[in-house]
């Protein structure tokens, strides 16, 4: 068991057990940091996998911005642990067991599939921002724009609707 | 560029252990201020010490007030154009070989988002007294 | 390091994500679940594109983060403004919009 394999294994506890901490805890505001930890966690995965770039934005996207929006609405609505609304045991079960029978199924079904992928340990330089810009401005120039336009219409969205006095 | 290139190809991991360090430094002074004040501290707790001081009133309800709507919007915001800058990042590194293509299609990128710039300004939705 | 524990750990996380939506009645713990069910498939095409050695399939996980930050930001704007109608988050309170 060498060192990356140890590393592996810290980062897949953390994740798994951080996920499992979001869905778990009563306190809103503790499943977003335990959210915020699972994104350090995977973020970490993508350090492994020479993906260097995917780990930074990973952290300044999701971890910066977006669960910081989502600490902000859950500051504006006041929520703490007495006013989490919980649905029945019948529910929350059901909702277990058919997430679990999935992950059941499908783990059945990749270990009958006889896959024979290595991820091997020597370093690659896909994951490096100058190879990234290279493939993203030459291949794939029409996504970007059209992500533009994405961003353009989430913007007038989110105004249209979060404006105070829309007439 | 070539030399970085050549050392991310030949070594990942070791690369990072600055990094960690780093991390692990900022964590554990924080722990160590935090717990030595903790632990060093005299701790001498009343029940009215330790009450919230309201001008003699008797404290009721949660001290978190819901904030105004306004910051929402704005953090809304934020989000979006974060993620415009953070596809500056790989054109900056690709300036030189990109040329005038790539900068035509930056040019377009940044003109959409100009456009939604000017709606939230027409909008007044950065206007900060009602 | 074989392929299967990568897909082991994503499938994992995904499971979570989708017990979490089942489970949980507050809407924003619902919509962190799915945040977190795109960030397992995230970490799948990161795996496989290490395994292939082709950069593209992280292009595709940055324009899924870049869409995911879309998505948040006009999701949110409609949970706020549904807090603001009905004063709950809570997706039970929204069966009304059946009838």
């Amino acid at each position: 068991m060498d060192i990356l394999q140890i590393i592996f294994w810290i980062l897949t506890v953390m994740a798994i057990g951080c996920a499992l901490g979001v869905v778990l805890s009563r306190n809103p505001v503790n499943s977003v940091i335990f959210l915020i930890l699972t994104f350090f966690a995977i973020s970490g995965h993508y350090l492994l996998l020479n993906a260097q770039f995917l780990a930074i934005v990973n952290i300044i996207v999701y971890a910066g911005a977006i669960m910081v929006l989502f600490l902000f609405v859950i500051m504006l609505m006041n929520l703490n642990a007495d006013t989490e609304p919980q649905k029945s045991w019948l529910v929350q079960l059901a909702g277990v067991v058919s997430g679990g029978t999935l992950f059941l199924v499908i783990i059945a079904a990749i270990s009958k599939a006889n896959l024979l992928g290595v991820i091997n340990k020597e370093t690659t330089n896909i994951g490096l921002i100058k190879v990234l810009g290279q493939v993203l401005f030459k291949q794939y120039v029409l996504p970007f724009e059209i992500s533009s336009v994405l961003f353009l219409s989430a913007m007038i969205g989110a105004i249209v609707i979060g404006k105070k006095d829309m007439e | 560029m070539n030399l970085f290139l050549l050392n991310a190809a030949t070594n990942s991991l070791s690369d990072y252990l600055p990094i960690l360090m780093q991390i692990f430094m900022a964590i554990g002074i924080v722990a160590i201020m935090m717990g030595g004040s903790h632990l060093l501290g005299p701790k001498r707790k009343t029940k009215d010490k330790l009450a919230n001081f309201e001008s003699g009133i008797k404290a009721i309800g949660n001290a978190r007030q819901p904030m105004a709507i306004k910051y929402f919007l704005i953090a809304i915001l934020f989000v979006l154009f974060d993620v415009e800058v953070i596809f500056f990042y790989p054109y900056a590194v690709n300036f030189k070989e990109l040329g005038a293509e790539g900068f035509l299609a930056v040019v377009m990128f940044v003109s959409f988002f100009l456009i939604g710039f000017t709606y939230i300004i027409k909008k007044g939705a950065l206007k900060w007294e009602d | 390091m074989p392929i299967q524990y990568y897909l082991f750990l994503s499938l994992a996380l995904f499971c979570i994500g989708i017990m979490g939506a089942l489970m949980r009645r507050n809407a924003i713990i619902i919509f962190m679940s799915i945040e977190l069910m795109l960030n397992a498939v995230n970490l799948l095409l990161a795996a496989f594109s290490k395994m292939y050695n082709d950069s593209a399939a992280q292009i595709f996980v940055f324009f899924i983060m870049v869409v995911a930050a879309a998505e948040v930001a006009v999701g949110l704007a409609i949970i706020v403004m549904v807090y603001r109608k009905v004063h709950s988050v809570d997706v039970n309170i929204l069966n009304r919009l059946k009838h």
